[in-house]
C-alpha cells in the first residue's frame, strides 16, 4: 500500500519548521511596528477609519488577511515537504522498460476483452505508451525463456506502438531473470577497472528505469538478481481460475513386454479443481491410429499407453479432447492439448564391448534379445589405441561402449559403461572438472593425476541398497552378491548411485553431456599379482547378472534415441548423429520449410531452429532418415492459473507477487501503478499565495 | 506709469502680463475710504453725470447748474457720480499643514495672493494681505497702486508656514481689525479638526463679499500611501493608525468629497464663493479661467 505521506524531514528539522508558524503569529500579534508617516491632518483619515470601524471584525480579519496568507505559505511548504501522493495510472519515471512475457502461458484466452493474455498485456502497455510525455524514452523487451528486445530506447511513441504490435506469442517456457538482467544492463553501471589494479569505476552512467513486468507470474522466484536502480512494478494477467486440461508428456518406447514392439506413451495433466475425462486420440501422419479414455483426477495427471504394435516411421500426433464446463467447452490454452511425436525406423544400437576376455559378460551378451537390441562387438583393449576406434569413437558412431578391466585415453563419444575401472578425467575422482578453460597441458596433467592416484579400494563390500527403481536395476535382485574387492566411487555431482555398499557406493551412473556413464566400481574377473584370472565375485552366477546387461543394454545402446528426441524443447538444440561421410543435411521444420544443415567441428549435425512445436523431418538427399519431435511439455506453463496467495489480512485470494532478488514486487490489478506525487501542485499553490500576498501588500488590493 | 521692475517666483512676467488686463469685481458696490477708480453709489466728484436734484441750503455752490437756474429761475444741483476705490482682503491660512505639497499649499496660497493682489494694485485697489496668525493688534501693510507690488511680494515672502493659531481664531481676529467693507479672499485648507464653519460664519456677519479659496494638495486629494502606517498630524501631533486598503481609501476619498462638498454647500448658502484649487492647477489657470468664471475678476 502506498502512503499518502512521505516525510522528508528529520525531527528537529520539523521542529525549526513548527517554529515558523509561532513567529508569525507573534510578530502579529506584538504591537505592530508601523512606520510613521506626517501628513497636513489626520482629521479625514479619522473620520474615515471611524466609518470603517462600523463593521470592525471584518475589518480585523481584512487587516489580517496578510497574516492568514503568510500561515497558509507556511502551511502549504509543510504539506509538500509531506510529499503527498496517491496511486494512479499515471506514468511515474523517464525511462521505462516493459517487459512483455509471451510464453506459452501467454497464449491463454482467459481475458475478458482480449484474445489471449498477450494481448491484453500489449493493450497495457499501448496504454502506458500513450501516457508517456514527450521526455519519457522507453524500451520494449519480449521475453519467454530468452529476452528479445523489441524495441531500444525510444520517445517514439508511434514506433513503440508499431513494434509491440510485432510482438508475437511463443511456444516457449519463461525466465523472467535473463530479461531483467537485459534491463539492468541499461539501468545500472557495470563497474571495470580501466588499467589491472585501478579502481573500478562506472563505465556506463547509471540510469535508473522503471520496468513493468507484464506477465502471468508462471516462474520461480529470481534469484541472485539485484534490482539496483531498477524500480519494478509486476502487473499480473489472466486469471486465478482459469482451467486447463494438458498432454505433459508423449514418448515413444519399446514395450518391455515385446521389445521388438513399440509403444507411445501419454501423459495428461489436469490443471483444474476437478476431476475430469479426456479422451486421448493417436494420429500417425495424419491416420487415426488409437484412441483411449483417461480419467484426470484434479490437479493430478494420469498416463496412457497405446502399443504402436509395428507401426511404420513416421509423425505422432496426440490429441486431447474432452468437455469442460466452460462456456467454450475448450480450455484456456489449446496449445498444449496437442503432441508430437516422431517414430523413426527402428535402428539396432552399435555396442563395442573393450575387454581383455570375460565370459560372463559374452555369454550374458550373446542372448538372442540382446542382439536385437543392438550389433555387439567384442574387442581386445589394444583396440583403444588403433585408428578404427579414434575415428569411431569421435564419430559417435557407437551407442554404447562398454569397457572392462580397461580404460580409455578420454571419453569417448558414446554411452560408457565400465568394469572396475574409472573413467578419464577428474569428475569420478573426486574433482571438480575444471570449466570450458581446461587446455591439453591440464588436461594431459588430469591424465597423469588420473593413472598416479589409486581410486580408493575396499575389500569385502557388502551390499547394503540398491537403486530398484532405476531401469538398469530393473528386476535385479542384488541379495546374495558377494563381491571381493572394488573401487569406492565417488560418483559427481549429479550422478545415480545404483549400488550402495558398507564402504560406501560400488555403482552409479551419471550423465555426460548428451551420454551417460555407468561405472562399476567391481570387476567380474580379476587379475591376481602372479597374473592369473581369479573371479572377483558370485554375481555371474546369478540370474540378476544377465537381466542387468540387458537393461544395460537397453537403457545406453537402444532406447536412448527416441527419448532423448523426444523431450526436445522449443528453442533446444537438437543434435543429428548419422554415419558416413555427408556434409550436408536437410531440416524440413513443421511449416514446410527446408533448412540446410552442416556438419560442425564434432563431426554432428547440430540444428537450432527449433522454435515452432511439431515434428522435424531429417532428409538426406531426398530420403527422410530420421525425424525429431519439439514439444514444450512445461508444467509450469501449462498450469495456467495465476499463481494465487491469500491475502492473510481479508482472506482473500489475488494473484501472489513475485521476488526478484530479496524484494518481494507486489501485484498490481487493474491498473499499472504509479504514484502520483502532488508536492509540486502544492508548492505552486504556495507560490501563487506568496504572489498574491506580495500583489496584495503592494497594489493594496483585498478581496 | 512705469512697470516695476519685479523678477519674483509669485509673480511670474507672463502671469503678470495676463493680469494686466483683469480687474477685481465685486458683486456689492462699497464704500471706499478714499478716491479710486471705481465708481460708487454715492454722487461724488467726478466726470460723469448721475442726476439732478433741488438746493438744499448748505449744498455746494460749485455744483449748481448755471443754465438751468437761467431757463427756470431754479436753484438745481447737478449731481456727479463718485468714483472711490475698492478694500481687497486677502488672508492666507499659514498653519503648519499648509507646508505640504509641492509646490507648497502655502507656496500656492502666496501666488494666489500675489495674483490677486497684483489686480487690485493696479486698479489702484486699496489691497491687504494678512495671515491668520497675526495678533488681533498687529496689521498687515495697506497697498495701494502699481508702485507697491514689490512691497506686496517682499511680504508675502515673509510668510512662513508655522502659525498655530485656529481659523476660528485668525478669522475673528481678522474681521475684529478689518471692519470695513470690501473683498475678503480667505485661502486656507480649511482642515482644522474644530470645524470651519464658526470662522466663516464670522465673514457672513461681515457685509464683504467673501471668497474661500480651498487649497488641497494632490497628497490630500489622492493619496499615495501603502501598508501599515502610523499618520502623525504636523499640527497637533495626533496619531491615527491606518492599514492602507482599498476600501480605506475609497472611504476617504468619499470622507474628502463629503468635506469638500459640505464646505461648498455652506459657503453657498451663506452668500460665499467657494473654490476648491488643487495645488497642481497652475495659479494662472485658476485665474484666468476659474475665478474669472466666478466673477472675482474680470
Amino acid at each position: 500500500m502506498v502512503e499518502f505521506f512521505y516525510n522528508t524531514l528529520s525531527p528537529w528539522q520539523w521542529g525549526l519548521l513548527a517554529l515558523v508558524p509561532p513567529a508569525i503569529l507573534a510578530l502579529y500579534f506584538l504591537k505592530l511596528k508601523r512606520q510613521p508617516l506626517e501628513v497636513p491632518s489626520t482629521y479625514l483619515w479619522k473620520r474615515s477609519i471611524e466609518d470603517m470601524h462600523v463593521n470592525s471584525l471584518w475589518q480585523r480579519l481584512r487587516q489580517n488577511l496578510l497574516l492568514f496568507l503568510q500561515l497558509l505559505l507556511v502551511a502549504l511548504a509543510m504539506l509538500a515537504l509531506l510529499r503527498p501522493g496517491w496511486e494512479s495510472s499515471k506514468l511515474d519515471g523517464e525511462r521505462f522498460i516493459f517487459l512483455v512475457d509471451n510464453s506459452e502461458s501467454m497464449s491463454s484466452t482467459d481475458v475478458d476483452g482480449a484474445k489471449n493474455r498477450l494481448d491484453e498485456a500489449k493493450k497495457l502497455v499501448g496504454g502506458l505508451i500513450d501516457q508517456m510525455d514527450s521526455g519519457m524514452t522507453a524500451m520494449l523487451v519480449s521475453f519467454a525463456d530468452t529476452p528479445q528486445v523489441v524495441q531500444e530506447f525510444t520517445n517514439n511513441r508511434r514506433l513503440l506502438r508499431e513494434r509491440l504490435e510485432t510482438i508475437e506469442p511463443t511456444v516457449r517456457g519463461t525466465d523472467l531473470k535473463g530479461a531483467l538482467e537485459l534491463a539492468d544492463g541499461l539501468a545500472n553501471p557495470s563497474r571495470m577497472p580501466i588499467q589491472e589494479g585501478d579502481k573500478e569505476i562506472d563505465v556506463v552512467e547509471a540510469q535508473p528505469a522503471t520496468v513493468y513486468i507484464f506477465s502471468d507470474g508462471r516462474f520461480e522466484s529470481v534469484k541472485g538478481f539485484s534490482l539496483g536502480n531498477l524500480k519494478p512494478y509486476y502487473i499480473p494477467l489472466g486469471s486465478l481460475a482459469a482451467k486447463n486440461l494438458a498432454i505433459t508428456a508423449f514418448t515413444t518406447r519399446r514395450s518391455d513386454a515385446h521389445p521388438e514392439q513399440r509403444q507411445a506413451f501419454v501423459q495428461v495433466a489436469n490443471f483444474t479443481d476437478g476431476a475430469h475425462k479426456a479422451t486421448v486420440e493417436i494420429q500417425l501422419d495424419g491416420s487415426f491410429l488409437d484412441a483411449k479414455e483417461v480419467n484426470v483426477p484434479a490437479n493430478e495427471s494420469a498416463g496412457v499407453v497405446f502399443p504402436l504394435a509395428d507401426a511404420p516411421a513416421g509423425k505422432l500426433v496426440a490429441r486431447l479432447k474432452y468437455e469442460l464446463d466452460t462456456p467454450s467447452k475448450h480450455d484456456v490454452l489449446e496449445q498444449d492439448d496437442i503432441a508430437y511425436a516422431a517414430l523413426n525406423d527402428q535402428k539396432p544400437g552399435r555396442v563395442l564391448v573393450v575387454t581383455p576376455g570375460n565370459v560372463a559378460l559374452e555369454v550374458a551378451l550373446a542372448t538372442e534379445r540382446a542382439h536385437k537390441l543392438g550389433t555387439i562387438e567384442f574387442e581386445k583393449p589394444e583396440f583403444l589405441t588403433s585408428d578404427s576406434y579414434k575415428r569411431d569413437s569421435e564419430a559417435g558412431a557407437y551407442n554404447l561402449i562398454v569397457y572392462d578391466q580397461c580404460a580409455p585415453a578420454s571419453q569417448p563419444r558414446a554411452n560408457t559403461l565400465y568394469f572396475g575401472r574409472l573413467p578419464p578425467g577428474r569428475t569420478w575422482r573426486g574433482g571438480q572438472k575444471p570449466d570450458g578453460v581446461e587446455d591439453e597441458k591440464s588436461k594431459q596433467e588430469d591424465g597423469e593425476a588420473a593413472a598416479d592416484t589409486p581410486a580408493p579400494k575396499a575389500s569385502g563390500p557388502q551390499i547394503v541398497d540398491w537403486d530398484r527403481s532405476h531401469p538398469m536395476l530393473a528386476s535385479v535382485e542384488l541379495g546374495n552378491v558377494e563381491i571381493a574387492d572394488s573401487i569406492v566411487l565417488q560418483p559427481p555431482p549429479g550422478a545415480t548411485v545404483l549400488i550402495d555398499s558398507t564402504a560406501g557406493p560400488i555403482a552409479a551412473v551419471a550423465p555426460r553431456d548428451a551420454y551417460q556413464d555407468a561405472v562399476l566400481g567391481f570387476e567380474i574377473f580379476g587379475q591376481g599379482a602372479d597374473g592369473a584370472r581369479t573371479a572377483n565375485t558370485n554375481w555371474p552366477r546369478m540370474l540378476s547378472f544377465p537381466t542387468f546387461c540387458l537393461n544395460t543394454l537397453e537403457y545406453l545402446a537402444g532406447g536412448t534415441e527416441d527419448s532423448q528426441l523426444a523431450s526436445t524443447r522449443p528453442g533446444q538444440p537438437v543434435e543429428i548423429r548419422t554415419a558416413g561421410n555427408i556434409a550436408e543435411l536437410t531440416v524440413i521444420d513443421p511449416a514446410k520449410k527446408e533448412h540446410a544443415v552442416r556438419r560442425t567441428a564434432q563431426d554432428v549435425f547440430q540444428f537450432q531452429n527449433t522454435s515452432q512445436v511439431g515434428v522435424y523431418d531429417v532428409k538426406r538427399g531426398d530420403q527422410v532418415i530420421e525425424r525429431f519431435a519439439v514439444n514444450l511439455f512445461d508444467r509450469q506453463e501449462s498450469d495456467v492459473r495465476v499463481r494465487p496467495t491469500q491475502d492473510s489480512e481479508s482472506s482473500t485470494i489475488k494473484p501472489a507477487d513475485i521476488k526478484i532478488g530479496n524484494i518481494e514486487v507486489q501485484a498490481t490489478i487493474g491498473q499499472t501503478p504509479a504514484r502520483f506525487e502532488a508536492w509540486k501542485i502544492v508548492l505552486g499553490c504556495a507560490l501563487f499565495v506568496l504572489i498574491l500576498e506580495w500583489y496584495i501588500y503592494n497594489r493594496r488590493v483585498y478581496l | 506709469m512705469l512697470m516695476p521692475v519685479t523678477e519674483s517666483n509669485l509673480l511670474p512676467p507672463d502671469l503678470m502680463a495676463q493680469l494686466e488686463r483683469l480687474e477685481l469685481v465685486t458683486r456689492k458696490v462699497f464704500r471706499g475710504r478714499m478716491k479710486g477708480e471705481r465708481r460708487s453709489k454715492r454722487k461724488g466728484q467726478s466726470v460723469e453725470f448721475a442726476d439732478f436734484r433741488s438746493y438744499v441750503p448748505g449744498d455746494d455752490l460749485r455744483s449748481l447748474d448755471w443754465n438751468l437756474y437761467a431757463r427756470l429761475d431754479k436753484l438745481i444741483i447737478k449731481l456727479f457720480l463718485e468714483e472711490e476705490d475698492l478694500h481687497f482682503f486677502t488672508l492666507i491660512d499659514s498653519s503648519l499643514s499648509m507646508g505640504f505639497g509641492t509646490p507648497t499649499k502655502l507656496e500656492y496660497a502666496k501666488q494666489l495672493a500675489a495674483a490677486l493682489g497684483f489686480v487690485g494694485l493696479i486698479r489702484t485697489d486699496r489691497v491687504r494681505i494678512e495671515t491668520l496668525g497675526q495678533l488681533s493688534n498687529q496689521r498687515g501693510p495697506v497697498l495701494r497702486g502699481r508702485k507697491s507690488v514689490w512691497r506686496m511680494l517682499e511680504y508675502l515672502n515673509s510668510i512662513e508656514a508655522g502659525e498655530t493659531t485656529s481659523l476660528a481664531e485668525g478669522v475673528k481676529n481678522f474681521c475684529l481689525r478689518n471692519a470695513g467693507k470690501g473683498i475678503v479672499v480667505l485661502i486656507s485648507d480649511l482642515m482644522d479638526k474644530a470645524g470651519y464653519e464658526s470662522a466663516l460664519r464670522f465673514l457672513v456677519s461681515q457685509r464683504v463679499d467673501v471668497y474661500v479659496i480651498q487649497v488641497l494638495s494632490q497628497e490630500e486629494i489622492d493619496p499615495d500611501v501603502k501598508g501599515d502606517l502610523k499618520l502623525v498630524d504636523v499640527e497637533d501631533r495626533d496619531i491615527a493608525e491606518i492599514t492602507v486598503s482599498a476600501p480605506l481609501l475609497a472611504r476617504y476619498k468619499s470622507t474628502l468629497n463629503a468635506f469638500v462638498g459640505g464646505a461648498q454647500e455652506f459657503c453657498n448658502r451663506r452668500g460665499m464663493n467657494y473654490l476648491l484649487a488643487n495645488n497642481q492647477t497652475p495659479v494662472k489657470d485658476l485665474i484666468g479661467s476659474y475665478l474669472r468664471r466666478r466673477g472675482l475678476v474680470r
